[in-house]
């Protein structure tokens, strides 16, 4: 089961005054750079959060934290869709540590490839097979029969052997 | 003579383990550690959530009460809920319902949960996410 992960990473962004004075020193480089969070001081519309949120600069998104932080405030009954789902977004959206790992569509990707590899691997070996030199003029069953009778020309193993009385193996025929 | 011995020795290594080893030191397994009753959990849980008083507090306690191998009984989710309000997190209030989707079994269940809570729901203006994103 997937286990439920609640907001952590928002500590780093979200430093409350006081409770996290130690974060909010932690991350001093939002107020370290007055100039830029005063001329993005214009509210950044929330309507679209979720498709923007990726190229806000962390002052950006510092900024939203904090706009929504103050709309939360309000009554819930009287928020816009908008502001619930921003806030609900930016909180626990699929982004930063939630971002998924796969695509929609990954799965089929996936197969495509593995198919095509193997593909081009049989490619290879049957490519490389058919040029290969044609197999040694011992490896037939006509060879291997003139072995069984030079064999037995020459009595070879008489005792238990080839050469033997009622001998009924194959001797060296391989072949069937 | 040296036949019979070895029969023997056979004999001894073949006897079954538990033969030869008095559990001497072995404890039978104690129910002395009660279990918590599901009412007493779920009392635990709902003091918990009235009495936290920011949202670290508030997220921590519902991944503590989520982690276990149970649904919190929607007393405890209406506690949760309250306790998000209370800290102004409406994220955390639309999570928790998300957490209850995860924990339930099927969907009639969930929606036994949805139809428990929609006075509060209503109440505190709580959204679930799939009302959030089919809109």
């Amino acid at each position: 089961m997937q286990a439920l992960r609640l907001a952590r990473p928002r500590v780093a962004l979200r430093p409350i005054s006081g409770t996290r004075s130690i974060a909010a020193t932690a991350n001093a480089s939002h107020t370290a750079s007055p100039s830029a969070s005063t001329s993005s001081q214009a509210a950044i519309p929330l309507s679209n959060v979720e498709a923007q949120w990726e190229r806000l600069s962390s002052d950006e998104q510092y900024q939203v934290h904090r706009q929504l932080e103050d709309i939360q405030k309000k009554d819930w009954r009287t928020l816009s869709i908008d502001e619930k789902k921003a806030a609900y977004y930016v909180a626990f959206g699929p982004h930063g540590p939630r971002k998924p790992h796969s695509n929609p569509g990954d799965g089929l990707k996936i197969a495509g490839s593995v198919v095509v590899a193997i593909a081009a691997a049989g490619l290879v070996f049957f490519g490389v097979r058919s040029q290969a030199p044609p197999p040694p003029k011992t490896i037939n069953k006509e060879w291997e029969e003139a072995a069984n009778q030079r064999a037995i020309e020459q009595k070879l193993d008489p005792i238990t052997g080839i050469a033997s009385e009622g001998y009924s193996g194959t001797g060296f025929v391989q072949h069937k | 003579m040296a036949m019979r011995t070895q029969m023997l020795a056979t004999l001894l290594r073949a006897r079954p383990t538990a033969m030869r080893v008095a559990p001497a030191f072995a404890r039978p397994s104690s129910s002395a550690h009660g279990q918590e009753t599901f009412e007493s959990f779920t009392e635990r849980y709902v003091n918990f959530f009235k009495s936290a008083e920011d949202l670290f507090e508030v997220q921590r306690g519902l991944n503590n009460c989520f982690a276990h191998d149970l649904v919190p009984a929607p007393s405890v989710i209406e506690a949760a809920l309250h306790a998000a309000r209370r800290v102004n997190d409406y994220s955390t209030a639309v999570r928790i319902f998300e957490g209850v989707k995860e924990k339930v079994e099927n969907k009639q269940q969930y929606q036994q949960y949805l139809d428990e809570l929609k006075g509060v729901r209503e109440e505190l203006g709580v959204s679930t996410r799939e009302e959030l994103y089919s809109s």
